[in-house]
């Protein structure tokens, strides 16, 4: 899966301290909602950020791929595991959490 | 060993231990309201095995389950679990140590099959299981944070646990989605509660409850709106209590709150903070980077002296810490509040904190925790300082899942200075049975670092490379494997003593499948000859298994069967009477059997090794032990079966490499196979008998008289007699000796090519 951009939008209005929680993404806030918009590099990256949603008891409204061409690959591994090579998504690295 | 086999008792998984917190209870907390519609949902147990609390974070799941506990008299097993628990090995090993605790010796057996190598998770599962129905009294298994597990290892595991539950046992677990385990059949004979987040939700009446019980003058409206607005989600209502409680005109405040758009967790977290003195603040949100922490962790991370304090304040006058025991060493701070105060902390803040939080565990000898730590704030250097130090005991040890997933983290120029961890990595690879890539790519790092880095290179690595590298006997490289097993030998003796009874056992199987007897045998002596030898398990069986097969092949019977009986009598005291490594003594005494005519014991015994030797690939062991219960069957003349054995491991020793002495053996069962139906005149069968006639032909094998036959099987005599007839003259033979003998040479006697 080639990196895409991804609009996801959840329920509530949030603050920008949350900005934090989405590094490398843009969060606008609007009309009860809020629009989270960046690059996502590939399934695994968007299994996390899913995660980050439920744990911050975030309500998913929708979730939608933007088109490709806009697409600018992410220009740092966002968290140590990055660097690795999966054979077996999930399986590593073993209960290490994102900083 | 076709696997790598060594363990050492001195190292054996002692760098991860059971990890306390995991498994205590956490505190009910004195605000917290009692549900009592959803404490008489879990109790109704007319049979219910397993209840399921599934909901979003904040629905006071683990709350609900935590009351129910302690409001009923049987014994509880608490587990909190997390994404490290992906290793199934550290799943159970903590469920099995909590499972001890409810009465001494219900999870050791259990225990010492995890602390095994390769051992299979199923067969430990049923241990702890075996356990519950030991203690014999009312228990409940609690399954905190279910959603973490995403490993199929893992989830199988559970799986395999909810369907061999015994009946004094219930389990309950906690979950943010629904568990990717298969509740169908539970579910279909009512056998499953599931709670989910309708039921979970604040009522009115129960929103109102806590909002008077906190002391706050709201009037009806007000808590209407406040449940309308958080939807009843019970983290909104504790938080808008917190809030309220302290703020002058609650009313007013629940007004403005309901006319904003922001999000509920948002706005009032954010009123929350605001009215904390800015050290409690400052406290909380610092220390929110820890998973679980003791006072003592949360003093060495902020450099202060009075976090047991501080503690002990937050948690009586607010809902974001659980304490986790009744003497307040263990505290973590409820998920969803975790997360919302790591918010306000800058990125290199948190960094730094689990630096330090690193370095503390560290130096309390934390392993598990100081590798967490260090690798969330990004520090490979500290992950592999850590590694390396227990590099023997994490290799070598049973959580070969959690120890792989570390190596693979690390950047290779990491592990090109530490070529213990690529090592490591590759035997733990290899024993988990992950892709052969893998365990190459690891053992590729490896071998640059021995050409780039000559001066890091040790006997010990050495060894490990090479016995890992003796595993290509499993795709049939017999040659190869003899070089690599005589390196690993040269390598253990000039400086890895450690690794001296696995690498051993290697090669001294290498050289029984290259034909070289004697050699074998003198190396297997020496294996099990150590004092260490029972320190390792599956090495120490299998020397044993090849002398029994040595013994055997070279007329020494007696002999062999000695060795045979004690490698299988040793395998069950250690839990590993299932394990491939028995299968030699298994084969080992079915020759033995078959050379002094003990013919049924030496087909059943073949067929155990056999059994145990099968494997999704063709392995030359698996080739090995279809040719011993050839041989064996030939010898009962069981013909037809022992050709499909026969002809089952040529096509495997077809795809071989160098398959060694295989095909040496191979013609060896076919002349004998050839010769045995010569003598018996072995014709082909024009007519198959019928199924009564067959069952006619048990019974005359079974040495019944006629009249008898015809009892067992509701037929009359004349029948009987016309069945013989009719069987003498489709196997061709005159009599009753015959019949049989001819009968059991086509392999009709067996059971499994009967049509009934």
């Amino acid at each position: 899966m080639s990196p895409s951009r991804y609009s996801i939008v959840v329920e509530g209005e949030l603050g920008p301290r949350y900005a934090s929680a989405f590094d490398g993404m843009t969060l606008r806030a609007h009309d009860g909602e809020t629009e989270i918009i960046g690059p996502i590099i590939d399934p695994s990256h968007l299994q996390g950020l899913l995660g980050r949603i439920a744990g911050l008891g975030l309500t998913l409204h929708s979730l939608t791929p933007l088109e490709t061409e806009n697409a600018e690959p992410d220009p740092q591994p966002r968290t140590p595991s990055a660097g690795v090579t999966e054979q077996n998504p999930g399986t590593t690295p073993e209960g290490i959490v994102n900083p | 060993m076709t696997r790598v086999s060594s363990q050492t008792a001195q190292t054996a998984g002692l760098a991860l231990g059971v990890i306390e917190p995991k498994l205590l209870l956490p505190r009910v907390q004195p605000g917290m309201l009692r549900r009592s519609g959803l404490l008489e949902m879990i109790d109704d147990d007319g049979g219910v095995a397993l209840t399921v609390v599934n909901a979003p974070v904040g629905y006071g799941k683990t709350t609900l389950l935590r009351s129910w506990c302690a409001e009923r008299p049987e014994a509880v097993v608490w587990m909190t679990l997390d994404a490290a628990d992906d290793d199934p090995v550290r799943l159970w090993m903590h469920l099995a140590t909590a499972v001890e605790r409810l009465g001494q010796g219900l999870g050791g057996p259990a225990l010492v099959r995890l602390g095994v190598r390769g051992a299979g998770i199923e067969a430990a599962v049923d241990e702890v299981m075996n356990g519950l129905v030991g203690y014999g009294r009312p228990a409940t298994i609690v399954l905190d944070d279910l959603h973490a597990v995403g490993s199929e290892r893992s989830l199988r595991s559970i799986e395999h646990a909810i369907e061999r539950l015994p009946a004094n046992a219930r389990l309950l677990a906690s979950t943010r989605s629904d568990p990717a385990i298969s509740v169908a059949r539970l579910r279909a004979r009512g056998g499953l509660t599931e709670i989910r987040a309708r039921e979970l939700a604040f009522t009115v009446d129960e929103a109102r409850e806590l909002i008077a019980r906190e002391g706050i003058a709201l009037s009806d409206e007000s808590v209407e709106l406040l449940v309308e607005r958080t939807e009843g989600w019970p983290a909104g209502l504790y938080l808008a209590a917190l809030w309220l409680r302290d703020l002058e005109g609650p009313d007013e405040g629940v007004r403005a709150f309901v006319g904003s758009t922001r999000h509920v967790a948002d706005y009032l977290t954010a009123e929350v903070l605001t009215a904390l003195a800015p050290d409690a603040r400052d406290f909380l949100q610092r220390t929110s980077v820890l998973d679980r922490f003791t006072p003592e962790l949360c003093d060495a991370v902020l450099g202060r002296e009075d976090s047991a304090a501080v503690l002990a304040e937050l948690a009586r006058s607010n809902m974001f810490l659980v304490a986790l025991d009744a003497r307040e060493q263990w505290y973590r701070y409820h998920h969803l509040f975790g997360e919302l105060l790591q918010l306000e902390l800058g990125r290199e803040d948190a960094l730094a904190l689990r630096r330090r939080a690193a370095a503390w565990c560290r130096a309390q000898g934390l392993v598990e925790d100081a590798i967490e730590y260090a690798a969330a704030a990004g520090d490979a250097g500290t992950v592999a300082e850590v590694l390396v130090e227990h590099d023997r005991e994490l290799a070598w040890g049973g959580r070969l899942t959690q120890f792989l997933g570390w190596v693979r983290w690390l950047p290779s120029e990491l592990l090109l200075e530490h070529p213990s961890l690529p090592a490591g990595g590759a035997v733990a690879a290899s024993l988990l049975a992950r892709p052969e890539v893998e365990v190459e790519r690891l053992l590729a790092v490896a071998e640059r670092a021995r050409r780039e880095r000559p001066e890091l290179w040790s006997p010990y690595v050495e060894a490990i490379v090479e016995v890992t590298r003796s595993n290509v006997i499993e795709r049939g490289d017999v040659g190869a494997a003899v070089e690599h097993g005589r390196r690993a030998v040269a390598a253990a003796r000039a400086g890895a003593d450690v690794l001296s009874v696995g690498v051993l056992a290697a090669l001294s199987q290498a050289l029984f499948f290259a034909g070289e007897l004697e050699e074998t045998r003198r190396i297997a002596v020496q294996a099990v000859e150590r004092p260490d030898a029972p320190d390792v398990p599956d090495g120490y069986v299998g020397s044993l298994g090849l002398l029994a097969l040595v013994d055997a092949e070279q007329g020494r019977a007696e002999s062999a069967e000695a060795w045979a009986h004690q490698a299988i009598s040793f395998a069950r005291t250690r839990f590993q009477a299932d394990s491939w490594t028995v299968s030699l003594a298994h084969l080992g005494l079915a020759l033995a059997c078959t050379a002094v005519g003990r013919l049924d014991e030496a087909e059943l015994e073949a067929l155990r090794g056999e059994r145990l030797r099968r494997s999704p690939q063709p392995t030359v062991g698996h080739a090995h032990a279809l040719l011993v219960l050839a041989h064996v069957r030939v010898a009962r003349s069981r013909l037809e079966p022992a050709a499909s054995d026969l002809k089952r491991a040529r096509r495997m020793i077809a795809g071989f490499p160098d398959p060694g002495r295989l095909p040496v053996i191979a013609a060896s069962v076919e002349q004998d196979l050839t010769a045995v139906r010569a003598n018996a005149g072995h014709r082909p069968i024009v007519e198959a008998p019928s199924a009564a006639e067959l069952a006619v032909l048990r019974g005359l094998a079974a040495g019944l008289s006629r009249r008898e036959i015809g009892a067992q099987l509701y037929i009359s005599l004349n029948t009987v007699k016309t069945h013989i007839r009719e069987l003498y003259r489709k196997l061709d033979v005159t009599s009753r000796a015959d019949a049989v003998a001819r009968g059991d040479a086509l392999g009709l006697l067996d059971p499994t090519q009967s049509p009934g």
